[in-house]
């Protein structure tokens, strides 16, 4: 044993003192026979014999000398080593081809790396957890509705956890906005109220401190507090004495008992700044819990999942009327947390394989033209007895040669590609996404394609040229060793599969690019210049009633309005594409319900009087409210044109009542369509109720101030004024609309300027790789031009001959990529909710700028082609 | 005289550590007289594959080489036997030894 591993460590370290030994063994061997000879001459033979004797004795000195070597060191690194010796000969010979393939190979391999790395961070790398395999996400569902991750109840919650076996423990949560403050300033923090046990099911302990007991779950005792650890060191100045101090939180005192870990985090929107205890809410049909579990040791997801299934069966039983329809969806941690991102960051990676492909197709297809070339060289060296394994290995040598080469280059190409990811990406707030960095998995990852890539490209050469008819490529001059048909028909394949996979890419970027163009120059239904928003946070406790409500909604806009510059200004509930709507169910006086037991639904909204002036806002029928509607006037609604066709299509709207609840409401005002939801989503019809009367308790609120001209100079003495209202009501953001505006377009222009940059990448590639194939047959035909031209073609003849044939090649790639293309575009709902996949306008507009694209590669060699001059070319006849 | 057999596959090995073992330090000539003269030229030793098997014999550990000068002022490489090489061959060689015993009994017992 330890003699295998002696000899295989002395075999390696010779094949680095190759030339050393190889000078060693010869004097050894001189010096045998030259002993040998002087034994012979001792004998008495003349020197003639004894040299004579010697050799015969010897043996072979050449076959010895062989032997020798073979056994010196290992035979398979040595022809490695000379096949990379020659591959890097080769490489070096051709500077040209060598640039542009790695080029080509780093930007495709660099682009994959670049994605991989934040799939990494995001959805591979383990969460920094104890047992983090064995965490999942409960979520409710709603068959009824179609939700899959819905919010649980705390009585279905308490239920799971008494009755699950294969979850061994569970924990919930909510995520909140809390009024925070520190001396004078209020602040408003993004918090998670939680169960004691969270911190213990996900295994992490504070840094400071302790986490939540068993009891603080009960009213009374709650009034505990966990800080972040960037909220403690950012408030805190990390003093460690916060511990035992008190906050005031929605106005009540709160004791600060621990501070969690630096990256701790639990939810995923937003990373939370405080934790509190969660207090048992006894109603089953109240659902706003997130549920956390840890899987018992070897129980799979699936498992669990029957499992829970079985017992939220049973709870839809016992409870028929808050849990009809109720199921429960497991879904692991990681998956969980990454969210709607996972599925764009699937689809990113799609797009950036099908790069790498177009990639190593062109590389291919330079490495075939140059194997034109190349063919009478390896006819010599089959001649000369190399196998063909041999010549294919050497081969395959060169293209992971390259391979590599550009896979070290595409790692440089893609740390800066994924630090503009990561940049570009921040305004999302994906969990862990900052943590992308090159690590081992990455660095494996590189390599692992860049073989991938080096064996593909190279094995597609190697059958084309690797096993040449010898006699022919002998005989022919080299000028004329050709590669036959064979590889000019994959040749031909290659750029075909490569303009149908760009078609694909530039197709997905032209539907995205069209719903965002869509989106831009839809009228959002209400104005966006000279508008400022400003966002408040009412804190419940605060205002327990319509009338303190009022009084502060009343004082908010008055003096909004003694701001210089603010021409009118109005209180919102949910600003039309900020994001928030709310949805509620209602009846309509004189009309029974859409179905028994399902009344009807539409978004509902408040506004004070004066909103949709301000906002803009056109008005189709009867008034807005009014500043003399009060608690005591009739309660009164405004409706937009959605609503009415929705629920009073036939009629006039007007006069018309609902009841809400217990209160009966009448439409007095029917306004214009807003886009609420998004520019690409359809209005919906909406109801607004008036914040002077009797309005639901929702904390957010948003006023909307009309600025005379610019309102960005208007910003600070309006926040300043806002502040004053009451120093225990945040401002929470201040913005003007038209950023609110460009905001929500924020994401479906972001994932199309990333699909528009992969996408131009691949027709690049793909206009390169016909260019090269058209002027390789160019170069080919140049004798057949010739011919032709002193039979009488003229030049346009030969010119359109020429660019035919590239067309030619694109129309067939753009055939087979339509379909294709159609394919994808199914999956870009999930980048773009409003993209229509099959827009034939779209569809046609690319394939047209393919096919000039085309055109234009061909139109360079088909020039060259009509500048044959027919006695040069038929001079090498 | 027998007509000369050509050295058996593996045995190469033991009449190397042997000699190397009789004579003590040799150079790749002397080793291949050496075998020569003590099998009385029955054995026809191809020198040229010596030097394969030395080599062998180096990687493994069981010789040892340096370069130094013949008794007839000639630079040549030297061959010794290590310690290992020592251990080797009297394992090699009771090996050798009983496996020859038992060819012989076998061939005693047909015949």
């Amino acid at each position: 044993m330890i003699e295998s591993i002696l000899a295989l460590a002395a075999r390696l370290l010779s094949l680095f003192r190759r030339r050393g030994l190889d000078r060693d063994l010869d004097a050894e061997l001189r010096s045998h026979l030259d002993m040998a000879v002087e034994h012979h001459l001792a004998q008495g033979m003349n020197s003639e014999q004894a040299r004579r004797q010697a050799l015969l004795d010897f043996g072979g000195v050449e076959q010895a000398r062989q032997i020798y070597r073979e056994r010196r060191g290992l035979p398979f690194f040595d022809t490695l080593f000379q096949d990379l010796r020659f591959a890097f000969r080769m490489l070096r010979k051709s500077p040209g081809f060598t640039a542009a393939a790695v080029l080509t190979l780093a930007l495709g391999i660099g682009a994959n790396t670049a994605i991989f790395s934040a799939i990494n961070a995001v959805l591979l790398r383990p969460l920094p957890f104890a047992n983090a395999n064995r965490l999942v996400f409960v979520w409710a569902t709603d068959r009824q509705r179609g939700v899959n991750e819905d919010v649980s109840s705390y009585p279905n919650f308490e239920d799971w956890k008494a009755q699950s076996n294969t979850l061994e423990a569970l924990a919930a949560f909510t995520t909140r906005s809390a009024t925070l403050s520190i001396g004078e300033q209020a602040e408003l923090v993004p918090a998670v109220q939680c169960t004691p046990g969270i911190f213990e099911l996900f295994g992490v302990l504070p840094q400071l401190g302790r986490t939540f007991r068993q009891e603080e779950s009960k009213p009374g005792l709650s009034h505990v507090l966990i800080l972040s650890d960037a909220f403690w060191k950012e408030r805190f100045a990390g003093r460690p004495d916060v511990i035992g101090r008190t906050l005031r939180v929605n106005e009540d005192p709160y004791t600060v008992v621990g501070v969690m870990p630096p990256g701790f985090r639990i939810s995923r929107e937003r990373p939370e700044q405080v934790y509190a205890p969660l207090v048992r809410d006894p109603n089953r049909g109240h659902g706003f819990l997130m549920v956390l579990g840890r899987l018992r040791k070897g129980v799979s997801i699936k498992q669990a999942q029957t499992e829970m299934s079985a017992i939220a069966g049973r709870l839809e039983g016992a409870y028929p009327s808050q849990n009809r329809g109720v199921g429960v969806n497991i879904v692991p941690l990681v998956d969980a947390m990454a969210g709607d991102v996972k599925t764009g960051m699937l689809i990113f990676l799609g797009v950036v394989s099908l790069v790498l492909l177009i990639a190593c197709t062109n590389v291919a297809n330079l490495m075939l033209a140059r194997g034109a070339s190349r063919m009478k060289e390896i006819a010599v060296r089959a001649a000369l007895g190399a196998e063909r394994w041999r010549i294919l290995r050497q081969l395959l040598t060169e293209s992971t040669v390259l391979a590599l080469a550009g896979g070290a280059a595409g790692l440089l190409i893609s740390y800066w590609m994924s630090r503009a990811l990561v940049a570009s990406l921040k305004q999302f707030n994906v969990p862990r996404l900052a943590d992308t960095h090159t690590d081992t998995w990455v660095l494996l990852f590189t390599l692992a394609i860049s073989l991938f890539t080096g064996i593909f490209f190279g094995a597609v050469f190697a059958f084309s040229a690797g096993s040449p008819k010898l006699r022919e490529a002998l005989h022919q001059s080299s000028r004329q060793a050709t590669e036959g048909a064979r590889g000019s028909r994959l040749r031909s394949a290659l750029v075909v599969a490569e303009t149908a996979m760009a078609l694909v890419l530039l197709a997905s970027a032209g539907v995205l690019l069209k719903s965002v163009l869509v989106m831009r120059s839809t009228a959002p239904g209400f104005q966006t210049k000279n508008r400022l928003t400003v966002e408040f946070w009412l804190p419940p406790k605060k205002f327990p009633n319509d009338s303190r409500r009022i009084q502060f909604f009343k004082s908010a806009l008055a003096r909004a309005e003694t701001v210089d510059g603010v021409h009118s200004a109005a209180l919102v509930a949910d600003l039309p594409l900020g994001g928030g709507f709310d949805s509620l169910s209602f009846h309509i006086v004189g009309k029974p319900d859409p179905a028994p037991g399902k009344p009807f639904q539409s978004l509902f909204n408040v506004a004070s009087p004066g909103y949709f002036a301000t906002m803009g806002i056109p008005l189709r029928a009867g008034h807005e409210f009014s500043d003399r509607d009060s608690t005591d006037t009739t309660q009164v609604i405004v409706i937009n044109e959605a609503a009415a066709r929705r629920f009073w299509p036939d009629e006039i709207p007007l006069g018309k009542q609902i009841r809400l609840d217990t209160n009966l409401l009448t439409v007095v005002g029917v306004v214009g369509d807003t886009r609420q939801l998004g520019l690409g989503t359809a209005p919906r019809p909406e109801i607004f109720l008036n914040y002077m009367q009797s309005s639901p308790d929702w904390s957010w609120l948003v006023m909307v101030a009309r600025t005379e001209g610019d309102s960005t100079p208007v910003s600070a003495a309006l926040k300043s004024a806002a502040q004053q209202v009451d120093p225990d009501v945040p401002v929470t953001r201040i913005l003007p609309m038209d950023d609110v505006l460009a905001l929500s377009l924020a994401q479906p222009e972001l994932w199309t300027g990333l699909l528009a940059v992969f996408a131009i990448l691949a027709v690049v590639l793909a206009a390169v790789g016909l260019y090269g194939v058209v002027s390789h047959l160019v170069a080919q035909r140049t004798h057949e031009m010739g011919i032709r031209m002193a039979l009488g073609a003229n030049r346009g003849d030969v010119f359109s001959l020429v660019v035919k044939q590239g067309l030619r090649l694109t129309f067939v790639g753009t055939l087979i990529g339509i379909p294709c293309a159609l394919g994808a575009a199914q999956l870009l709902v999930h980048l773009v909710p409003s993209v229509r996949p099959g827009d034939p306008s779209t569809l046609t507009a690319v394939s047209t700028l393919l096919l000039s694209i085309a055109f234009a590669a061909s139109y360079i060699p088909a020039r060259r082609a009509t500048r044959v001059d027919p006695i040069v070319a038929l001079r090498y006849e | 005289m027998p007509p000369k057999s050509e050295v058996l596959q593996g045995t190469l090995d033991l009449l190397v550590l042997k000699t190397l073992d009789t004579l003590g330090p040799m150079h790749g000539f002397g080793i291949a007289q050496r075998i020569q003269q003590v099998s009385q030229d029955v054995l026809r030793l191809n020198q040229g594959t010596l030097y394969p098997a030395l080599l062998r014999l180096e990687q493994r550990g069981w010789i040892s080489s340096r370069w130094g000068v013949s008794e007839n002022n000639r630079n040549a490489k030297f061959y010794s036997l290590t310690r290992r090489g020592r251990r080797q061959l009297r394992d090699e060689a009771e090996g050798w030894n009983q496996m020859a015993a038992v060819i012989n009994r076998v061939l005693k017992a047909t015949s």
